[in-house]
């Protein structure tokens, strides 16, 4: 798929008879996958999604043709799907999508480049970056503007401005 | 059974003169610690810890909502980080 499409979910097993498939939401929400429409996956097939229980749905093609049987459904386990990331409404302000953040370059003020975003954690502590050194190894910091006071997804940039540790050992 | 009150929380000691000291330096810097099991004090609040997992340090930014916890809570040491998705980070 291509960077553009964001992985949202996965068809799972069959449920009952009548063509309703369990499916993994990824979504922060998971109940909010019904909202994104139409959901595509890797064949380009197009799918709207209704939920008809906890984790059970109804799919719809793009004819607005529900699965019918159990057969259907069943060709369709561990089919992922996809949206474009245009459909995701904008975020909020210092608010940026994890799908935006991860895979840009991360690079010093005066322009060296560290490494790239691989991972963004949150523990309950505030955010933080994992940057993957281009040398080998990882830079974790914290998502604060002082430690990240320039984000240009267009760019595919970030700039890093990692703090000065001290360690506190017995 | 809980810890006696008459104890107080517990803290290692060499904590609280790291946090004197980052305090007093100003500068917005990351205080490394291995000291999973010691609780979070009011004194802390507004500091940035590095919280040892076993692996790396994870950057804690203390709160007030923190304090009474252990540094430990904050920095899992078994972690599954899923999918993106339409998950979102805010720049704190």
């Amino acid at each position: 798929m291509a960077r553009g499409q964001i992985l949202m979910g996965v068809i799972g097993r069959p449920h009952g008879v009548r063509g309703l498939v369990h499916v993994q939401s990824y979504t922060a929400d998971p109940a909010s996958l019904a909202r994104y429409a139409p959901l595509r996956d890797s064949r380009g097939r197009t799918w709207s999604l209704t939920w008809r229980g906890e984790g059970v749905a109804e799919l719809r093609d793009a004819d607005g043709v529900p699965l019918r049987s159990r057969n259907d459904a069943e060709r369709l386990v561990n089919t992922q799907l996809f949206v474009d990331r245009a459909q995701l409404p904008d975020a909020g302000e210092d608010e940026f999508y994890l799908a935006d953040l991860i895979g840009l370059r991360a690079e010093t003020d005066r322009g060296a480049t560290l490494g790239r975003i691989a991972a963004v954690h949150d523990y309950g502590a505030g955010s933080s970056l994992e940057i993957a050194r281009d040398g080998g190894g990882i830079l974790i910091v914290p998502f604060t503007r002082a430690s990240v006071p320039e984000i240009a997804v267009e760019a595919g940039r970030a700039v890093v401005v990692p703090p000065p540790e001290i360690e506190a050992r017995a | 059974m809980a810890r006696s009150v008459w104890k107080g929380p517990f803290v290692d000691g060499y904590l609280l003169g790291k946090a004197d000291a980052a305090r007093a330096s100003g500068r917005n810097e990351i205080i490394k610690i291995w000291s999973r099991r010691s609780t979070i004090l009011p004194q802390f609040v507004g500091l940035t810890f590095g919280v040892y997992n076993g692996h790396k340090f994870l950057p804690v930014q203390v709160t007030e909502n923190m304090v009474g916890h252990k540094f430990g809570e904050f920095s899992p040491t078994r972690t599954f980080t899923g999918h993106a998705a339409d998950k979102k980070a805010k720049r704190g």
